[in-house]
């Protein structure tokens, strides 16, 4: 197994919000407003109370099997076979999901920044950065998070006070937006969103147990809830649903109209720094558990050799997809809405088979927290 | 101690990492490009549009002749060159294609990332201006902040009108032009940005800047000695104000959209009563006649206290709005001498005024209503609070039930200061009612 080092719950807290909060910068919003319209601010939060719920059968499952991560409950509930199976389907999802965020990534950064240079070539600058920190392993990542933590919120919450003289929450009406129930279907279908949360219960030997698990792991989500439905919110009531829901970045927009006088205008370049790096610590993160998934279902004890070839493998699934459209009307919707049928239904599903066998951890230790 | 040969490889490969950091591919350096500060759109001739294009020329002083205010402004008519900058015009079939073709007579890049002013001749603007619109709501270069401006006549007139008679810096002479909104209320400020959003909008209408040229012949010639009227009205077009002297374009009035076809204009003086019911309106003199010596004036100084209060709800099927509004003012003249001032008779003048705004904005959210069915105040956001769903308010079609609202409005003003003089003392003379002989 990778000695994958422990940090504490400032640490996971910010790498899970980091990790589930980066979406907002890109093409998410544009998809919720245009589904949700007024009330995509309420889906979300609908989104955010599933992702709840599932957190709670999650914990409850790490807390059947104390002392384990969610790999090994794998391999404990369903047998070694199916358990290295799952993790496989994991890991592959991982990598998906890695290649698809930094490819979502570096579109909106052609279309916003650097329109003339090569897709490839920015994926190759992107991933030597990713590919540094996978290097360092999952502490160093988890650090990196920290330390970006308070800019990264920081900033959010700047961009949201610089541009009130553009809200007008009037155009938040209708409030319902599609439909109350149209609302709650797709916010709870949208719950994918949250799901990264899942990958807590993947690195959970590194946090110090169980409680720290469900600290970091309700808090993250609630922080993330409440900032992806004041941002939807804000981006609606600068926007109206009409325009944000044409927007590729709903925030980028929202950082252009700061307009205070001739002199305060045109700083978004600077919120492209934080964008930049919440992209590399979520991509790092996710290219990370990929490779550590590997190892796991391959009993690989070291890593580093590995991170070539799942580079390689990360810059040609980034480069696949050839359009925006493919990205955003394909891509995106696996990662945002589908995703639940592997990061939530398995565990789910590994929790039902744990309590219909009557399989428990077993604890080694009396103090467990 | 010689360092060892990994590490001098590994300190190579990181210098190599470097190498990108330059962003060669989007690297530009300034001078490689033109900025375009002004985009005008006029109906082509033997194809779709004519696109005008003011650009700077970085040249010291403004280039050319600089700083402006001549007879003739600047600059040699057939070069395009205005005060420090170049006026371009290209006949293409897309706004964007122009300035690929313009590239072929133009030895930089011209970018559209300082623009300024967007100008549609009033023509094009009557024909509908959407598909000049969307290339520019999509394009990257463009800021959200370039102000959308309709003008009288060919927008390539207006533009070579836009002349630096103050100071030599043309970029920032457009921007302070449009400040003045601000000063006076007598155009709205509209930047591209609320224009696009307002276009798409089911809450509401757009509208614009309204502008035009004025040849000075509209300053008339004298009379010889006859008294003339008073006239407190401000009702003309832009191009029509009586003066002479300094730049021809002016900013006067507001362009009322319906769609994304113009439907008529606002005259200045409904101009600030729109601003003030849009909470826009930041201060401007008004002047009224006084009540107690006709053909004497006051004038105030009037400004939003606080943001308008609007309220709506459907009665019967109708929608029923309410729009109050809260002004501060200064008495800043009283040409009578009189003391409106006073707690006796301050009452009095501020139900005056009240009246004046009262009627003026009724008469304006009216016109809009039954001149033009367009709903440029965007009323509309306090109705869709009566619908659950987008797709009921969406089916009601606000816009096209914008003549029917009835539309109460109230304004409270509140006078505050006079000035440097409270209660005026009568001016003392020879002549019959002490005030000398004039």
């Amino acid at each position: 197994m990778i000695k994958e080092g422990h940090f504490g719950f400032y640490e996971a807290f910010s790498l899970m919000t980091i990790v589930l909060i980066t979406k907002i910068f890109f093409a998410s919003p544009m998809v919720i407003i245009k589904t949700l319209g007024t009330a995509a601010w309420l889906g979300t939060l609908v989104s955010c109370a599933t992702s709840i719920v599932f957190f709670f059968i999650l914990y409850s499952l790490m807390k059947r099997f104390p002392q384990q991560d969610l790999y090994q409950i794998f391999e404990s509930v369903t047998g070694k076979m199916v358990g290295k199976s799952l993790i496989i389907i994991f890991g592959i999802f991982l990598l998906y999901s890695a290649a698809v965020n930094l490819r979502e990534f570096i579109t909106v950064l052609k279309i916003y920044s650097m329109p003339f240079t090569p897709p490839g070539v920015l994926i190759f600058a992107f991933l030597l950065v990713v590919t540094a920190l996978a290097y360092v392993g999952l502490e160093g990542i988890a650090r990196t998070a920290f330390v970006f933590f308070y800019p990264v919120i920081g900033s959010l919450f700047l961009i949201i006070i610089l541009s009130i003289p553009s809200y007008d929450f009037d155009y938040l009406k209708p409030y319902f937006g599609y439909g109350l129930m149209h609302t709650l279907f797709i916010g709870t279908l949208r719950s994918s969103a949250y799901d990264e949360i899942v990958f807590l219960a993947v690195i959970i030997r590194s946090i110090h147990g169980l409680k720290l698990f469900k600290k970091a792991g309700f808090s993250s989500l609630l922080l993330t809830g409440i900032v992806f439905s004041t941002c939807l919110a804000c981006i609606v009531a600068a926007f109206q649903y009409t325009v944000g829901s044409e927007h590729v970045s709903g925030m980028y927009q929202l950082t252009r109209i700061i307009y205070f006088s001739r002199f305060f205008q045109r700083i978004e370049a600077i919120f492209l720094f934080i964008w930049v790096i919440t992209s590399i610590i979520t991509v790092s993160f996710t290219f990370y558990l990929a490779l550590s998934s590997y190892c796991r279902a391959f009993e690989i004890n070291n890593h580093r050799p590995l991170l070539l070839p799942f580079s390689i493998l990360t810059f040609v699934l980034a480069l696949y997809p050839s359009t925006l459209a493919e990205i955003i009307e394909v891509h995106i919707m696996i990662l945002r809405e589908f995703s639940s049928v592997i990061l939530m239904l398995i565990p789910v599903m590994v929790f039902i088979l744990a309590v219909v066998r009557g399989k428990k951890g077993v604890m080694r230790n009396a103090n467990t927290n | 101690m010689p360092i060892p040969i990994r590490k001098l490889i590994a300190i190579g490969i990181v210098l190599c990492f470097f190498l990108p950091l330059g962003g060669c591919y989007d690297a530009t350096e300034i001078d490689e490009e033109v900025y375009a500060l002004v985009i005008g759109v006029d109906k082509g001739v033997n194809n779709m549009v004519r696109i005008t294009f003011q650009y700077a020329t970085y040249k010291d002083g403004g280039g050319g002749k600089a700083g402006g205010g001549g007879s003739d402004g600047g600059g040699s008519e057939e070069s395009g060159e205005v005060d420090g900058t170049i006026v371009s015009t290209v006949e293409a079939s897309s706004l964007l294609g122009a300035i690929n073709l313009l590239d072929a007579a133009v030895n930089r890049q011209i970018s559209l990332m300082h623009a300024k002013m967007l100008v549609f001749s009033e023509e094009y603007a009557r024909e509908g201006i959407a598909r000049y619109v969307e290339p520019l709501a999509r394009f990257r270069e463009v800021r959200e902040f370039m102000r959308v401006v309709v003008c009288k006549g060919k927008a390539e007139d207006f533009i070579m009108e836009n002349k630096t008679f103050i100071g030599t810096n043309s970029a920032k002479n457009i921007e302070l032009m449009f400040e003045q909104s601000k000063n006076s209320g007598y155009f709205p400020d509209v930047f591209f940005n609320d224009f696009y959003i307002a276009l798409l909008a089911p809450y509401g209408q757009s509208c614009a800047i309204y502008a035009g040229v004025n040849d000075f012949q509209h300053f008339p010639q004298d009379t010889g000695g006859k008294n003339p009227p008073l006239n407190t009205k401000q009702d003309m077009e832009p191009g029509d104000i009586p003066r002479k002297g300094g730049t021809k374009n002016e900013l006067f009035g507001t362009v009322v959209f319906d769609g994304d076809k113009m439907v008529g204009s606002l005259t200045p003086d409904e101009t600030r009563f729109f601003l003030m019911g849009i909470g826009e309106f930041r201060r401007g003199f008004f002047v009224l006649e006084d009540p107690e010596k006709p053909g004497f004036i006051f004038v105030i100084e009037a400004e939003l206290s606080k943001s308008p209060k609007m309220k709506g709800n459907m009665e019967g099927g109708r929608p029923v709005l309410d729009l109050e509004l809260t002004l501060d003012a200064d008495i800043v003249s009283i040409q009578s001498r009189n003391s409106y001032e006073n707690l006796d008779h301050i009452k009095g003048l501020e139900k005056i005024i009240e009246d004046y705004f009262t009627t003026g904005l009724t008469k304006t959210i009216e016109r809009t209503q039954q001149e033009w069915n367009s709903d440029i105040f965007h009323f509309g956001k306090k109705i869709a609070g009566e619908f659950q769903t987008i797709q009921e308010f969406e089916q009601y079609n606000w816009l096209s039930h914008y003549k029917e609202a009835k539309i109460s409005t109230q304004v409270n003003v509140n006078l505050r200061r006079s000035g440097y003089i409270y209660e005026a003392k009568p001016i003392r003379g020879t002549s019959e009612g002490g005030q000398g002989s004039t």
